[in-house]
């Protein structure tokens, strides 16, 4: 037996002001969950209120936030010094919350009389739809359920579940429009904490918005965006000199060259956002990296895939990897999140994708000037859940601004084709990003992704930079210092 | 005292697991029907465990009759003839009901629901959806009942059956706030699922407290075999806390081999030719006898190996025992999983007609809290199949129940608010209680039992019994009938295995001698109620 120590967030609606963390000692068994440890505290202290049943991550009761994050209790191992709260959804008492309202917004088959058995390839495609154990993990952390009335991630999948057997007569596809498919910013929070791994966003939605594209039910402006991809190759309209037509297809590097990466530079950068690439193209001169960028390239089909809207997709694919393989370039290099995450994610390429921040991590920078800035760091959903980067950008941004502060983490809402389709939800999520970055203390927003930036811009008294651009800031002030001394 | 709130429906259903839900989708066609759960329907109950699979004679190369006959040997020819009969020809009927509820079963490659073979049967007959069959039926059957007019009440227990002149009226009802509640019924079901967490090592749900079988025996309703107690023989070990967790009997299914700590692949010696796919009752005592007799892992288990099998058909016929497994740090594709038997499924129970009625009037029981389908052990597969055939016939037979008027009892709802008010003058935890009593079921009453410590359980259980439970808040009112229910059914165990001088099945008496065996035995059902207790016997 070990003794550990857990605090858990008691709160009774009806008596008390609001939740209290109340701690405990308790001794569980080795390999414990937080449940057992749950089971001890309430040993101890009967009047705790919480779920479970099944002790086998099959029902999904037991679920809760464990330091912040959700865990299903009866799976997620017990730490001394957790903190144990409930999801967040109102709250019952302690930790159980109401998940009815949300299951209640499932949808159920219709069935056809006299139906026959689904295929084997139809059971295969509908088979990790359902492993859903209804915990409402996904709609506790869902951003789009904090400012619309958003039926939730799960309720997607269900949708989707239905809309594919052929057993059912309902119209799954204007029902999940209805329930908000477009909702959804593609944060990928939803799978990240879903016990049972259900890739919602890419699997369900996403499978979603393609029948409803072949149905005719694409929201105007995202066709809008694909007859502009269709017939430009890119998802931004050319309003002055792109960073393409500025620079030549292979940049040099200061010095000698240390390695060398071909640049996938996206749309917003390209387009809307140019003078934070050529930034980040003056960071890797100084640095030792040389850039090949092919002028072929174009739109990665991001805004495409993640609308539902995949007919020509795969046009764009073949001419970008062509444009990187045909000069036998084995890492491309992104800047932009969601470039980034679906070069990862959706293609197959025959070269290693890396993020800006990953490349100067992997060879190394000289250390720039600290700008005497406040700095806080807003992580793109692309970067951190679609590509798993966190710590890379923040060690870079710990290089060059003299106080770091963090926000906790939220979609900013521009994501998913929520900017363009439904600007209200979008300028909400934006509002409530604004407000926290101004709490936080910090006198500049940091960013690494083009969408990110250019939408948490309107909505922040606060000037919002690129990373690439701090951190060329830095070199420059480096400079200024240098020549000072001298 | 204030007035008693009272709900009026046709048919009450106790109990949301699989032969619930099933229950009341049926009854809904006849009448207004409410569904009580203990849990969030759906969420409690041990059907959604259930990782196997489900029994149907489905193809031509198999039929009824052998059905019949592997489930009455399976059963040590204890079960009541005319149950397995309805258990054996509606199965498939009522597959088909899920199937066309959009049941997402595994398909075989000619377009039919795949089968696969399980233990103590002669032919592969049992139908699958992974390794999380429940899962995907309770996931069927909430879509079903979500669609249907069924009123639904959750988080709350039933506490006591209500009766009128001798007649079953409806019941008492316990919400989370401690409120207590009527409900008034032309009929009502009990599906509460079983009571096997009166043991110490167990397979199922924290919701399972032996319900039914108690507040039926409160009411008066007989039942039968209760000493049938079923020991999965494979439970996980490791870690502590997780004692008793399933590791699906499908995984022997699929070919894994049951070793002991000296490599020996054991079974060999207690069921050469049926193997590690012998009858569950075969396959627990062998692995009890190895790990008593010294031959057993420092866990005190066996070892369960899939080693042997494609890591890719582990991936997709095993995905939850490999998920969970990886959990604990152990890769099925590569290591055996270490297991021991764990209870599972009490056999005995509510004693039933094939249309689910009980001894009492007004009362039906179907699922795990009725007795004698599966006689002195179940088939893996057939526990599923028992929830939709009986759920079906107890929710049909309920409904077709006439209209009556019923009054209320109010000597028997002071009873019950005078039980519920002594708990807050209790001064004894209920979770100790229930530690004492799943210790001393496990150490007197488990797989190996003998008559003097039987006696010696009964002793403890009855100590145990009358208790003065302490309630710490009204909502903890329910955690005290809980334990009072667990109570209440080990009694019922170890007085019905202390009424059976012989071994059967499951229930194995080392201290008795017997010339016979289940076909010859001179022995029927235990029955036990209110009445008095006794053991059907030949020429008596």
């Amino acid at each position: 037996m070990t003794e550990i120590t857990v605090t858990v967030l008691r709160f009774n609606p009806e008596t008390d002001a609001g939740p209290h963390p109340e701690e405990y000692t308790v001794e569980v068994h080795d390999g414990a969950r937080v449940l057992h440890a749950l089971h001890a505290v309430h040993a101890q202290d009967e009047t705790l209120a919480y779920r479970y049943c099944c002790g086998s991550g099959q029902c999904g009761s037991c679920a809760v936030q464990v330091d912040g994050a959700p865990v299903l209790a009866c799976l997620a191992e017990a730490k001394d010094g957790m903190v144990v709260g409930p999801l967040a959804l109102p709250v019952v008492q302690d930790l159980e919350v109401d998940l009815s309202p949300y299951l209640e917004r499932l949808a159920y088959i219709d069935p056809a009389p006299c139906a026959a058995f689904p295929t084997k390839e139809e059971i295969e495609a509908i088979k990790p739809l359902r492993d859903c154990i209804e915990c409402m993990a996904c709609v506790s952390v869902c951003p789009a359920l904090l400012v619309t009335d958003f039926a939730g991630p799960t309720a997607m999948r269900q949708d989707l579940r239905l809309a594919l057997d052929p057993r059912d007569t309902g119209d799954r596809i204007n029902e999940a429009v209805k329930e908000g498919l477009f909702f959804c910013t593609s944060c990928q929070r939803c799978w990240k904490v879903c016990p049972k791994g259900i890739e919602i966003p890419g699997k369900a939605i996403e499978r979603l918005r393609e029948i409803a594209n072949r149905q005719g039910l694409s929201l105007p402006r995202h066709i809008d965006v694909a007859e502009l991809v269709r017939t430009t190759g890119r998802s931004v309209p050319r309003t002055k000199e792109t960073f393409l037509e500025e620079v030549p297809g292979v940049i040099e590097p200061e010095g000698e060259a240390r390695a060398t990466v071909g640049f996938f530079v996206g749309c917003m950068y390209n387009g809307r956002l140019p003078d934070a690439a050529l930034d980040m193209i003056e960071v890797m001169r100084r640095n030792g990296i040389r850039v090949v960028v092919p002028h072929e390239q174009v739109c990665c089909g991001s805004p495409l895939i993640r609308t539902g809207q995949t007919a020509f997709l795969d046009q764009l694919k073949r001419r970008n990897i062509e444009a990187f393989r045909s000069r036998g370039i084995d890492t491309v290099m992104t800047m932009c999140a969601g470039c980034g995450s679906t070069l990862k994610n959706d293609y197959d390429t025959p070269f290693t994708v890396m993020d800006a921040t990953e490349v100067l991590d992997r060879y190394g920078i000289e250390p720039p000037a600290k700008l005497r800035i406040a700095a806080t760091y807003h992580d793109p959903c692309h970067l951190l859940r679609g590509q798993g980067i966190s710590e890379e950008p923040r060690a870079l941004l710990r290089k060059v601004a003299e106080t770091f502060v963090e926000t906790p983490n939220r979609c900013c809402g521009s994501g998913g084709g929520v900017r363009s389709g439904v600007p209200e939800e979008a300028a909400a999520l934006g509002a409530m990003r604004g407000e926290a970055f101004e709490a936080s203390g910090a006198d500049v927003v940091v960013s690494c992704c083009p969408f990110c930036e250019f939408h948490i811009a309107e909505h922040t008294k606060l000037p919002v930079k690129d990373l690439m651009t701090l951190l060329r800031e830095g070199y420059e002030q480096k400079d200024r210092d240098g020549a000072g001394q001298q | 005292m204030r007035a008693l709130e009272v709900i009026d429906c046709h048919v009450l259903v106790i109990g949301s697991g699989g032969a619930g839900i099933r229950a009341a989708i049926e009854a809904d066609r006849y009448g207004e029907t409410v569904l009580l759960s203990k849990s969030i329907t759906g969420k409690g109950g041990c059907t959604t465990m259930a990782e196997g699979g489900y029994n149907a004679v489905l193809r031509d190369t198999d039929a009824c009759a052998l059905h019949t006959e592997d489930t009455m040997r399976g059963g040590a020819y204890l079960n009541d003839p005319a149950l397995v009969d309805a258990l054996v020809h509606d199965a498939p009927a009522r597959l088909s009901d899920l199937v066309s509820w959009g049941a997402v079963f595994d398909a075989s490659a000619d377009g039919e629901v795949a089968q696969r073979s399980f233990g103590g049967q002669c032919r592969p007959r049992t139908c699958y959806a992974g390794d999380r069959t429940g899962h995907e039926m309770i996931a069927t059957l909430m879509e079903r009942l979500r669609g249907s007019g069924v009123e639904r009440i959750e988080e709350t227990p039933a506490i006591e059956l209500l009766k009128d002149s001798g007649r079953v009226c409806g019941a008492l009802t316990l919400d989370r706030k401690g409120e207590v509640r009527a409900i008034r019924a032309d009929a009502v079901v009990l599906a509460t699922g079983g009571g096997a967490r009166v043991y110490d090592v167990s397979t199922n749900s924290g919701t399972g407290s032996g319900d039914g079988f108690a507040i039926g025996y409160r009411a008066g309703a007989e039942l039968i075999d209760m000493e049938m107690v079923q020991f999965h023989p494979t439970g996980a070990v490791y870690p502590y806390d997780a004692r008793g967790r399933l590791v699906t009997e499908a995984v022997r299914g699929e070919g894994g081999r049951l070793i002991n700590a000296a490599g020996e692949r054991f079974m060999n010696c207690y069921d050469p030719e049926r193997m590690e796919l012998s009858t569950r009752d075969v396959v627990a005592r062998a692995i009890a006898t190895e790990v008593l007799e010294g031959r057993g892992t420092k866990n005190g288990g066996v070892w369960l190996d899939v080693t042997h099998l494609p890591a890719r058909r582990i991936e997709e016929r095993l995905p939850v025992m490999l998920e969970q497994f990886l959990r604990f740090g152990v890769d099925i594709r590569t290591e055996p999983m270490e297991v021991a038997p764990t209870a599972h499924h009490i056999m005995g129970g509510l004693s039933i007609t094939p249309e689910g009625q009980t001894t009492l009037p007004g009362l039906f029981a179907c699922g795990e809290c009725s007795g004698g389908v599966h006689g002195a052990n179940r088939l893996g597969g057939n526990a599923l199949a028992d929830t939709q055939v009986f759920g079906k016939r107890a929710g049909e037979a309920a409904g077709r129940s006439p209209e009556r008027r019923a009054t209320i009892d109010r000597v028997q709802v002071e009873a019950q608010e005078e039980r519920l008010t002594a708990f807050f003058r209790g001064e004894v935890s209920p979770i100790s209680v229930q530690r004492q009593l799943q210790q001393a079921m496990w150490d007197g009453a488990g797989i190996r039992r003998n008559e003097s410590d039987l006696r010696t359980t009964l002793g403890t259980v009855g100590e145990l019994n009358g208790a003065g439970l302490n309630a710490a808040s009204g909502r903890n009112l329910t955690a005290c009938c809980a334990v009072q229910n667990l109570c209440t059914t080990a009694g019922l165990i170890v007085r019905s295995a202390l009424l059976r001088p012989e071994s059967r099945g499951a229930h194995y008496r080392t201290d008795i001698v017997q010339t016979w065996d289940a076909q010859t035995s001179p022995f029927g059902h235990t029955r036990i109620s209110l009445k008095g207790a006794g053991i059907e016997e030949a020429g008596r």
